[in-house]
């Protein structure tokens, strides 16, 4: 928060104690990460699109370093630390400021400095009840705290994941529109590529070269491109290798080749993603669309069943809360269940908490192989607000 | 005395030249006075203004602060340095001189590649076969995250480059470039080729004014005044 007044900042204090309370009952262990942070860690996780939001600075030794944008990843810098085979389950819980740079230098509605308390639980096998765990410590999080009547939104790219796995299409198809999934104009576009002109990428590149190339004979695909380069007297500079741009090419063949992606498959993930209703109504729909189009992803579907019932048997009140399929693409760390708990005084715009399964982001940070991660943030100004009609 | 119109001009090398031609063939000359080394002057012929000579990158500090009114500086600083640089600033004019364009260029070897939406899956390529993300050398690195945003682009890391960037593809320090270029030969000669659809940026000097600087009647009319003679170009 940009101004906190000694009010506001006891109140957010207290809260904070009813917070960790819950969180330490429930045997997270609390952690202090730093605030100044590397800012390579974030880059790798994250993406250069980090600097828009994020403040990185180089410091009198040129070290390149940034104000943590959240706590999760310094959470998990901690865990990898103690635990750099990432083998042993953990649970950690937090409090503190994190910073987002606002343009304009920030409002009362979008601070540039603002609070956080979540809960991030490591290497937990049983990703069902991991997942279920953490959004019950959530909500009963919130309610200690004084949230009356808690929204949740739900939803699980682990379905999404399966069913691009399920269907008949070429794996390199596959990665691409897993890779494009984060960004849904991008990913409509490439559907819509592969689904009408798969080999369009062909289109300006040097068509003497492509007749050459025989995507059934890969091997020579790299001494031909040496010779094209060659005769054309192009050096090749740089560390991105001829073999690599030969691949690459003969992909692009092998796409101008391919028959495209079928209509059904194309409509069936474009309906796939439609979906948003509640729970049980989204999950029925799901099940139909899946079984009229041949498609059998019992595995994700049975997790995403289990976790709803986990849920139930925790006491959250599932009935009401809504599954979008949509829902998780705009953060790209996340890989499996995500939830996020509004609130009727400040709506949809302004979550109360946010979490979600991200099961990639250890090994990006330097954990040997994937390990199960799943957390959640509250944010604490917000539930202040929310939950006394304080103003902060 | 009332508050004048202040007007920051390049302070040295070709832009200061070739702005002060500009505004002389408007009917404005520009002249230094004083004695704190001639980075003080007027526009003949306009009364209420006031000219400070700054470098080309200050004079959008300067201009950001509102500080200066009005100024003449490279459209590629502008964007690079300021956010919200259409809130903030006001093209008045472009003055036609100072031209070159903000490129994306990667190694002409580079024969899968001839659009920016190619580059997100070389660096997808890129970081499965060598662990680590395909770098960009520039010393534009908000143009840069933009651009590559617009375009889908996301697996890549900046790298700052404040000098020689043509060069770093092929000293190995990174994989493509985001640079100013006028005839694209010095690319060329470093093996590198521009992107088809890789000008980021079609710069040129320009004047500009500063919606942060205090308007005042006075200002407004020497201003006025001001556009008139650029109105005459």
């Amino acid at each position: 928060m940009a101004v906190e007044t000694s009010d506001s900042f006891e109140a957010l204090e207290a809260q904070a104690a009813v917070i960790m309370a819950v969180f330490n009952e429930a045997a997270y262990e609390r952690v202090a990460p730093s605030i100044i942070q590397p800012a390579d860690i974030f880059l790798d996780a994250v993406g250069e699109r980090l600097r828009a939001r994020t403040y990185v600075f180089t410091d009198q030794d040129g070290e390149m370093l940034c104000l943590r944008p959240d706590i999760t990843v310094p959470t998990t810098r901690i865990y990898l630390q103690r635990h750099p085979e990432a083998n042993v389950a953990a649970r950690y819980c937090y409090n503190g400021s994190v910073f987002r740079y606002q343009p304009g230098g920030g409002s009362p509605a979008h601070p540039r400095e603002f609070r956080q308390a979540g809960i991030e639980l490591y290497a937990q096998i049983d990703e069902a009840k991991a997942d279920a765990e953490v959004l019950l410590r959530t909500l009963e999080a919130v309610q200690t705290a004084g949230l009356k009547a808690p929204k949740l939104r739900i939803g699980d790219l682990g379905l999404f994941d399966a069913l691009l796995d399920a269907v008949d299409i070429p794996e390199r198809w596959r990665q691409r529109l897993l890779a494009q999934f984060w960004r849904p104009d991008a990913f409509r576009a490439e559907l819509k590529r592969l689904s009408t002109v798969p080999g369009s990428a062909v289109e300006g590149l040097p068509a003497d070269l492509i007749a050459k190339l025989d995507p059934k004979q890969p091997a020579k695909a790299e001494s031909i491109v040496q010779d094209y380069l060659d005769s054309h007297g192009i050096e090749a500079i740089g560390t991105r290798a001829v073999g690599e741009i030969a691949s690459r090419l003969l992909a692009i063949s092998l796409d101008a080749h391919s028959a495209p992606l079928p209509k059904a498959i194309a409509d069936l993930i474009e309906n796939y993603l439609a979906i948003e209703a509640p729970v049980r109504a989204a999950g029925a729909r799901i099940k139909d669309l899946f079984q009229r189009n041949d498609i059998d992803i019992g595995e994700a579907l049975d997790a995403f069943e289990r976790r709803l019932s986990l849920l139930t048997k925790g006491g959250a009140n599932i009935a009401q809360a809504t599954f979008d399929a949509e829902f998780g693409r705009q953060f790209e760390y996340y890989t499996g269940f995500v939830f996020e708990i509004c609130s009727d005084e400040l709506g949809p715009a302004s979550p109360i908490a946010g979490g979600g399964r991200y099961d990639e982001l250890l090994r990006v940070i330097g954990a040997p192989r994937p390990i199960p991660a799943v957390g959640a943030a509250i944010y604490t100004d917000r539930l202040l607000l929310a939950a006394t009609g304080a103003t902060s | 005395m009332s508050e004048p119109l202040i007007v920051a001009v390049p302070s040295k090398g070709r832009l200061m030249e070739q702005t002060a031609e500009v505004f002389a063939r408007a009917g404005m000359v520009l002249k230094k006075v004083g004695s704190d080394r001639g980075y003080r002057g007027i526009i003949e012929g306009i009364d209420g203004a006031e000219v400070i000579f700054v470098s080309a990158s200050e004079i959008v500090e300067q201009l950001k602060a509102g500080r200066a009114h009005i100024g003449v500086t490279g459209e590629d600083l502008a964007h690079e340095h300021v956010a919200d640089m259409e809130k903030r600033f006001q093209v008045m004019r472009k003055l036609d001189f100072g031209h070159a364009d903000v490129v994306v260029a990667a190694p002409a070897a580079w024969l899968d590649v001839r659009v920016m939406s190619d580059l997100e899956a070389v660096g997808r390529d890129f970081r499965r076969t060598h662990g680590r993300h395909m770098r960009v050398a520039t010393k534009y690195m908000n143009i840069t995250r933009r651009h590559f945003q617009a375009n889908g682009v996301t697996s890549y890391r900046i790298v700052e480059s404040l000098g020689a960037t043509e060069g770093t593809p092929a000293a190995g320090t990174a994989e493509l470039i985001v640079d100013i270029t006028t005839t694209g030969t010095t690319l060329k000669a470093n093996g590198l080729k521009v992107l088809d659809d890789g000008v980021l940026l079609r710069s040129e000097a320009t004047l500009f004014s500063s919606r942060a600087a205090s308007w005042t009647p006075d200002t407004r009319a020497a201003l006025a005044e001001i556009a008139r003679h650029i109105a005459s170009l």
